[in-house]
């Protein structure tokens, strides 16, 4: 029974390393139509997955709106799933820039994962623009970390983001006292870093406080704040540690302010934060799709990707594959000509706004930060903030 | 350094600090009766303890209907949904901690294998549970609903009494009685411990040793799904790798009291939830899991198998 | 079941020292063409779908081989089970990359200093935890390493936090070999060379004093002490060589990587190492090897199936564990009987 067994174990484990191989080279069969390759990196598997699993439609759609205009040249995405993890991106990214078929690469989505993925795809000229990855530093003239010249963002950083937020949540409020609580992460310290001195001039910084990602418990934060006085909390960080802490806050007896960053602005964050959300104050560097394209587009869009209410970062992803699809569509097809097209042309955003990018890849002009309120169990965009 | 949270906070802080405490005991237990008869690290156990969140939450949303976003219940219904919810996570949890056994240990044992094995294979499951699991819920988090209103009985300088706070006080505590009344007091509880001080010697005594610790893992499985039920009560919200943490934490509860002694689990697990509070009031939260291990590292030194030492029946070297 | 590892003894003390030669010369040259099996048709079925054949096989390959070579000092030969080794990783890691950007250090000057941190960390968490025994020692290295990853997290100034270090440089070439991102090969060439270095340190200890100190240790400690071995301080150095290993697996890392963070050193890679070593069979230096191989090529090379692999993964795990309890090349009958012994 036991070689039995073994035997049924190799040939499973043959036959699937054969499938791998001719799922992996059919994607050049086809002759008479000629493509053109295109990567999405972010996470669609791991912890962070529903971030690349909204954004992807973005892309889908675009390059599905591409394909339909031009039948004799073909654009393919290939899927390189990060894991928003930079041990992960470090083996990706050689993977992807070796792949000369690859043209340019639609992201990162976390700002962890661009850093890894750098050296490769600099080395190897691959440009890049992504439609999520906002910490300051991949755009800083001085930071050791820096992407330029290949990479590219559609969207604002967290230094805009960081002013917005401030802004929103010391909307209305008289004497403003802030408590800036992070989740430790790449994104999270980062934007609560800026917040801190936009803070401080609103109005005054009743403490801060890191509570590493994944944490059970709020109720001693809870407590903190509670104590100190504090009638605004911001939060920076990601939406299921957000549904933990502002349950937390709400059941112990905070009536304040909550305001928070664009990685609490999820589609699922009002149903698992539930009541406690009630009121709590959003800004996101992104317009939601819906709001900015006619119904029959939207139409089309749910046609082509099945997906009914566009996610979180749809508009950015549309306009990152656009840009590379615009470079495309003046016969640009290598990642050279994409490079120059990119860092010299002007392209179309979805929201009307005209995307230049400057010398080290942000928006000229910086891009709009959105304003959002939780009313009913329902995310609503009140406006730019 | 904050100290004056601790002066105007100071009940709040333990209120919860023992809640949370013993959330962490009642999985501690799952580690310990089993480490008790097996001298083994269930590693799986936090995955057991993940799986009986997710019980909870279908019993609660898909079987009684209760979306998240309705309103909270009362009366009858109330405590008749609760209890449904409690056994169902107990239940599944006790079932699946047997199957783990079954699985990861049962072969293992009967050919003498290096512990180590054992471990790996625990860890494999673990691995598999949790990831079949990320698949199966699409990575997302899920909230649970409130069937239970959060009133309170009253507020005692900054502490909360809230239902909740002091179901899963109360219950733990039941369950721990219980718990030790049995494996001091009952007969399958003698048998347990026989195995516990000798494998051979209890063979000799006629013990079935399979069925000792199937019953192990079985009343581990129990007081886990317990700890899910008020975790979900209390914080109305699980994901795929809720048991990592929480797996970790009671781990160290367990071996902070002296793994294999129930009454060590316990208070292992009451000593860490008040100092996780406290490290985090007063340092901060990023310093919370240094300020734990410092602790354990110390108790340690001084007493190098735990607050109540090693199983209530010997020391092992 | 057949003991493949017995065989293998067996077949190799039956040759002559030429026959010998030739087959050790030719096992490097094979391995050490493993980098172009990808790009050549008979071996192609080896690619790894979208991430890069070469950079796999340096990181997780070769450095999983690395490092569990350097954790089966301490679990396989005296028996510790260390649960946060991956904090040496670390230390050696965020050694290269501070001496690199802050100071300018090329990768050979902080190689040094990089062993040399985490042997002082081992000695600093050795000396406490190795009065412990077992699953007590088990808790506070894997406290250990979680305190490392906190510490490293937290000090903002030193490490940058959760952004980590960026800007650390590649080493500086050797006889003409570069190294960067076009030439993965060589990097794996220069892992597979502190691999041989470290297997043959290994090879030389455990037929000496210490090797038979760790595996009297193993056997039975309070035996050991009885016969005069000085167990904390033979516990200590296979501790410490263990830490050194894996302090030298991290400098490399850092400069193969450049850019690092606390998030790439976190509890799950002590665990998959661990597995690497008992997967492989613990304490025999060939099996930790192929086990260590295996281990971190699989999840690369089955990406195609994307959202199974981790599944995958736990299975032969389990799988494995149940049909070969003590590994795929267990260690030497002799060893295994007087473990029994003990039990």
């Amino acid at each position: 029974m036991n070689k039995n067994l073994k035997r049924v174990l190799a040939v499973a484990i043959a036959s699937g390393l054969a499938l791998g191989t001719v799922g992996t080279t059919q994607a050049s069969a086809k002759k008479k139509v000629r493509t053109v390759t295109l990567a999405f990196q972010g996470p669609l598997t791991g912890p962070d997955a529903q971030l690349g699993q909204d954004q992807l439609p973005g892309a889908l759609f675009a390059i599905a709106e591409y394909n339909a205009k031009n039948p004799k040249r073909q654009v393919l995405l290939v899927k390189a799933d990060s894991q928003c993890d930079g041990t992960v991106a470090a083996n990706l990214a050689p993977g992807v820039a070796n792949d000369k078929k690859i043209v340019g690469v639609i992201g990162t989505s976390c700002s962890g994962e661009a850093r890894n993925s750098f050296p490769a795809y600099i080395a190897a000229g691959l440009p890049m623009v992504s439609p999520s990855a906002t910490a300051v530093g991949l755009t800083d003239p001085k930071a050791a970390d820096r992407g330029f010249p290949i990479f590219h963002r559609v969207l604002a950083n967290d230094k805009f983001q960081a002013p917005a937020l401030v802004k929103v949540g010391a909307k209305g409020v008289t004497s403003p006292k802030f408590y800036i609580v992070d989740d430790q992460t790449t994104y999270g310290a980062g934007l609560a870093e800026y917040a801190k001195p936009h803070a401080k001039k609103a109005g005054s910084i009743a403490g801060t406080e890191s509570v590493p990602k994944g944490t059970a418990d709020y109720s001693s934060v809870t407590s903190k704040i509670k104590a100190s006085g504090a009638n605004i909390v911001l939060y920076a960080g990601y939406t299921a540690d957000a549904a933990k802490f502002f349950k937390s806050l709400r059941d112990g007896g905070y009536k304040g302010v909550i305001a928070a960053g664009d990685g609490v602005n999820t589609s699922d964050f009002p149903s698992l934060v539930g009541s406690a959300g009630e009121g709590v104050r959003l800004v996101a560097p992104d317009v939601p799709f819906d709001l900015l394209v006619s119904a029959e587009k939207l139409a089309a869009f749910t046609k082509t990707t099945g997906v009914k209410i566009p996610g979180l970062y749809v508009t950015s992803t549309y306009d990152a594959a656009n840009v590379f699809l615009s470079c495309f569509d003046k016969k640009k097809y290598n990642r050279p000509g994409i490079q120059n097209c990119i860092t010299n042309g002007t392209f179309d955003g979805v929201s009307g706004s005209k995307i230049k990018f400057d010398r080290y890849g942000d928006i000229i002009g910086g891009a709009p930060v959105g304003e959002f309120l939780v009313k009913d169990g329902v995310i609503g965009y009140i406006g730019i903030a | 350094m904050n100290f004056s949270v601790v002066t105007s906070q100071f009940a709040s802080l333990v209120l919860q600090g023992v809640a949370l405490g013993l959330i962490y005991s009642l999985i501690a237990l799952g580690y310990t009766m089993v480490y008790g008869v097996l001298r083994l690290i269930n590693f799986a156990n936090s995955e057991v303890f993940m799986v009986g969140t997710f019980t909870v939450l279908f019993i609660q949303v898909t079987v009684l209907g209760h979306a998240v976003t309705r309103e909270p219940m009362h009366g009858w219904p109330l405590i008749l949904a609760l209890a449904l919810s409690l056994i169902a996570a107990m239940g599944v949890c006790a079932l699946l901690a047997m199957l783990v056994e079954v699985v990861a240990y049962r072969r293992l044992r009967a050919k003498g294998a290096n512990r180590l094995a054992s471990l790996i294979s625990a860890i494999g499951v673990s691995i598999f549970l949790s990831e079949s699991w990320r698949i199966f819920t699409d990575s997302r988090p899920h909230a649970g609903p409130r069937l239970l209103e959060k009133w309170s009985f009253g507020e005692f300088h900054g502490a909360n009494f809230r239902i909740d706070t002091m179901m899963a006080i109360f219950a733990s505590l039941i369950i721990y009685m219980v718990l030790l009344r049995f494996v001091n007091g009952s007969r399958l509880g003698k048998a347990i411990r026989a195995v516990s001080m000798s494998e051979e010697n209890s063979l000799l005594m006629g013990i079935n040793l399979n069925r000792v610790v199937t019953l192990t893992f079985a009343i581990g499985g129990l007081t886990t799904g317990a700890a899910a039920f008020f975790y979900i009560t209390i914080y109305e919200n699980t994901v795929f790798n809720v048991g990592f943490n929480l797996g970790i934490a009671a781990f160290t509860a367990a071996i902070l009291g002296g793994i294999g002694n129930l009454r060590g689990a316990f208070f292992g697990g009451l000593a860490l939830g008040l100092t996780e509070q406290f490290a985090s009031a007063i340092i901060g939260s990023q310093w919370k899991a240094v300020t734990v291990f410092i602790v354990l590292v110390f108790v340690l030194l001084i007493k190098p198998s735990g607050i109540f030492g090693e199983a209530v029946q010997q020391t092992r070297t | 079941m057949i003991n493949i590892r017995d065989k293998g003894a067996e077949i190799w003390e039956n040759w002559n020292r030429p026959t010998r030669v030739i087959f050790v010369l030719s096992t490097i040259t094979i391995i050490a063409l493993l980098p172009f099996a990808a790009a050549w048709g008979p071996t192609s079925f080896l690619d790894t779908p979208i991430t890069s054949f070469k950079n796999v096989l340096v990181y997780p390959v070769g450095m999983f081989v690395l490092m569990a070579l350097g954790l089966n000092i301490v679990v396989g030969k005296s028996g510790l089970l260390d649960l946060g080794y991956v904090a040496f990783f670390a230390i050696g890691a965020y050694s290269q990359a501070i001496l690199s950007t802050s100071f300018g250090w090329s990768t050979w000057e902080a190689l040094p200093v990089g062993i040399g941190l985490a042997m002082v960390s081992g000695v600093l968490l050795g000396l406490p935890a190795l009065r412990l025994r077992g699953d007590y020692l088990a808790i506070i290295t894997l406290g250990f390493g979680e305190i490392v990853r906190i510490v490293i997290l937290n000090s903002r100034k030193v490490t940058g936090g959760p952004d980590g270090i960026a800007g650390i440089k590649n080493p500086p070439a050797i006889f003409g070999l570069e190294f960067d991102l076009f030439h993965p090969e060589h990097f794996f060439w220069l892992v597979g060379v502190m691999v041989l270095l470290v297997i043959w340190m290994v090879r030389r200890f455990t037929v000496r004093r210490p090797g038979r100190a760790w595996e009297a240790i193993r056997q039975d400690e309070d035996v050991a002490s009885l016969m005069g071995v000085n167990t904390l301080v033979y516990k200590l150095w296979s501790f410490v060589i263990g830490a050194a290993v894996g302090g030298a697996g991290g400098v490399l890392y850092a400069s193969k990587v450049m850019v690092i963070s606390p998030d790439m050193f976190k509890f799950e890679v002590s665990v998959l190492i661990l597995a690497c070593v008992v997967f492989g069979g613990i304490g025999n230096i060939w099996g930790v090897v192929l086990g260590a191989s295996l281990l971190a090529y699989i999840p690369d090379r089955i990406r195609f199936i994307s959202d199974a692999r981790q599944v995958i993964f736990g299975l032969v795990l389990i799988i494995m564990m149940n049909l070969r309890p003590d590994g795929l090349l267990p260690r030497k009958k002799r060893e295994k009987i007087s473990e029994k012994r003990k039990k």
